[in-house]
């Protein structure tokens, strides 16, 4: 081969990686922004357009959507139960599936793909059925109010219907087989030999979790808390299902205002909850691997 | 720095005895390798020393004390794994204070025995590295530094040389031993490498299939081995099988009429070590006298294996020292193999 030869058999070579990447990431690529950002700029052209209960949407440019969000108690309080049930949601997550998963990371079982499909088992479930499943259990004429009066613990049937409570217990037997598969995984990728190194050296149980463990799983933490914090966060069918007519939360609400056709309003609460969604999970984001990076 | 004693340890498994009614006896600052094939039990024994493994029966004392069900945390034991398992987060100082910090050291004290530690093993310029971005050997190191550093009452190594290539194992053995020597600490090894264990031991442990087969210096286990397992596992042997059919005479069942030490008549099974088979003149006398023909020759370079037919059944392996003034024989040729009567070792079955 000639020296001449060489650099123009690079080129071809960077050429044909490039196409092979390109092939690769393409039509996913494609995919998102015809399929996501595409509609979320037009989505926040409207946030910024007027309604009026006669014409609908009218053409502008203005922020006093988002004004009249920030302004409302009704709709900063929205806000705020959301916030709340999704981190309520995400910590409940951390404590039950934290040991779940370490468990299931570590057993020698042979019957442990049947234990990783129980604990998928809820996501087979359809949100309707599920929540046809709770009102059977938390109803007034539910398994828990009849067991608690028949044991004369109880006199009238406790509320747990439409509640927040309800609307939790909801969202965290959702979300909760997403937080285990995300730790276990990351989990099973931690030598077992460094939990021992660590007892070896004196570290009892708690500080080497505390030590070795969390700051390793750290990635799947992160992972598996960001995916229940904006499921929870979004959460739809569970509110509308569990919490009734009178609890609301933000995901309901984006819905309600386009069945009223309010798309400006619809809109702006949709990036609302986008936006903050976005900057929490960012925030959390840095704020551990600030704390673990040294 | 302490003594231990393990007392008639059990380790069960369901019908399975990983460890079976093994006692052993460590002196202070003695260096005791358990020696054996994969499955035999050493690994199970260190782990019950270690605390990860609780015996199904027996004692565990260490330093006077018994230690059988304490959990590893609370015993003083330094433990170098296979794998090193190092904390990959944590740098080479963080590694090294880690068992300091769970001792409650102040931190005031720590940095001067950390970098202690890591001049021990000749490492005190790397301690802000990564274990990731650590040669093999020196992650090795690390690890040695790691478990010394809080003065353990024994060090507890698991094969830890045999991730290393072969050159930086033969200088690391070396180390390590000098190392233990100095520090006098009473070290329990774990390797199936036999030439690895008799360069470091003071005391060797063979184990197979859970028990303890023979314990004794590396001079014991070569020249008196126990038995048929500790002659082919320790060094190398050829087997003849025969029968001792009158006292000093052993028959080979290819016919051969061996001249041996005393021993009851019945079935039994000669070992012979390959360099203690000599070739020899026609006219020189011998106990032992048996022509033969090379059917096979290997070149180690140092010593030259040669494969001997004495008969239909038997074949031996000799070494002889490849020395340039005596030419070697070549395939083909007819030899005469000689050893004196108290060379081969009788085992019966």
């Amino acid at each position: 081969m000639t020296a001449a030869a060489l650099p123009a058999r690079q080129d071809d070579d960077a050429r044909a990686s490039f196409l092979s990447a390109g092939t690769l990431v393409g039509p996913a690529t494609v995919f998102v922004a015809a399929g996501l950002l595409v509609p979320l700029a037009i989505l926040f052209r409207y946030s910024l357009n007027r309604f009026e209960p006669r014409r609908m949407m009218v053409d502008a440019f203005t922020f006093e959507n988002y004004v009249k969000f920030f302004s409302d108690p009704y709709y900063t309080g929205i806000f705020w139960t959301t916030l709340r049930v999704a981190a309520l949601c995400t910590v409940a997550c951390v404590v039950l599936g934290l040991p779940l998963a370490y468990a299931l990371a570590r057993t020698q079982t042979r019957f442990k793909n049947i234990l990783i499909v129980l604990v998928v088992l809820p996501l087979f479930v359809g949100n309707a059925v599920r929540a046809a499943g709770w009102m059977t259990l938390l109803g007034s004429k539910g398994f828990l109010n009849v067991t608690l009066e028949k044991l004369g613990l109880i006199d009238e049937p406790l509320q747990m219907m439409f509640t927040e409570g309800a609307v939790i217990a909801g969202i965290i037997a959702v979300n909760l087989p997403y937080m285990v598969l995300t730790l276990q995984s990351v989990i099973e990728g931690i030598q077992r030999q460094l939990e021992e190194a660590a007892f070896s050296l004196g570290a009892n149980p708690y500080e080497m979790t505390k030590r070795v463990l969390l700051p390793l799983a750290l990635p799947g933490l992160l992972a598996g808390t960001i995916l229940t914090f904006i499921l929870g966060m979004n959460a739809y069918a569970t509110p509308v299902l569990l919490g009734g007519p009178k609890f609301k939360m933000m995901g309901p609400l984006v819905f309600g205002q386009f069945q009223l056709n309010n798309w400006p309003f619809g809109a702006t609460t949709a990036f609302v909850l986008m936006a903050a969604t976005l900057a929490l999970t960012a925030t959390a984001n840095i704020l551990v691997q600030r704390r673990y990076r040294r | 720095m302490a003594r231990l004693q393990i007392d008639r340890v059990t380790k069960s498994y369901g019908e399975l005895k990983a460890v079976d009614d093994a006692t052993l006896d460590v002196a202070n600052g003695e260096f005791l390798v358990l020696l054996g094939p994969s499955g035999c039990g050493k690994t199970t024994t260190l782990r019950m020393v270690a605390g990860f493994v609780e015996p199904t029966s027996g004692t565990i004392r260490l330093d006077g004390n018994d230690v059988t069900t304490l959990p590893p945390w609370k015993r003083n034991a330094g433990l170098v794994f296979q794998s090193y398992a190092l904390f990959p987060h944590l740098t080479v100082n963080q590694n090294v204070a880690f068992g300091l910090e769970m001792r409650k050291v102040p931190a005031a004290d720590m940095p001067k025995k950390v970098a202690e530690a890591l001049r021990l093993v000749r490492l005190d310029h790397l301690g802000e590295r990564l274990p990731r971005q650590l040669s093999g050997g020196q992650q090795q190191r690390v690890a040695l530094a790691r478990a010394l550093v809080f003065h353990p009452d024994i060090l507890l190594l698991d094969e830890p040389l045999s991730n290393l290539d072969a050159k930086l194992r033969q200088d690391v053995r070396v180390e390590i031993r000098e190392l233990q020597r100095k520090l006098g600490l009473t070290t329990v090894m774990v390797t199936h490498d036999q030439e690895e264990a008799l360069t470091m031991a003071d005391r060797l442990v063979v184990m197979s299939e859970g028990r303890i087969r023979q314990v004794g210096t590396q001079h014991d286990l070569y020249e008196r081995p126990a038995d048929r397992f500790v002659a082919d596992f320790v060094g190398r042997s050829n087997f003849i099988e025969g029968r001792i059919e009158a006292p000093g005479k052993f028959v080979s069942k290819g016919g051969l009429a061996i001249a041996c030490a005393d021993g009851p008549p019945g079935s039994a099974v000669l070992a012979l070590r390959p360099e203690r088979v000599a070739i020899v003149g026609s006219g020189e006398p011998a106990d032992n006298r048996f022509e033969g023909r090379v059917e096979f020759l290997s070149y180690l370079g140092a010593a030259i294996d040669l494969h001997v037919r004495l008969s239909p059944a038997e074949r031996l392996i000799v070494q002889l020292p490849n020395r340039p003034e005596s030419a070697a024989p070549k395939i083909g040729d007819a030899v005469t193999l000689a050893w004196s009567r108290t060379t081969a070792r009788i085992f019966h079955d």
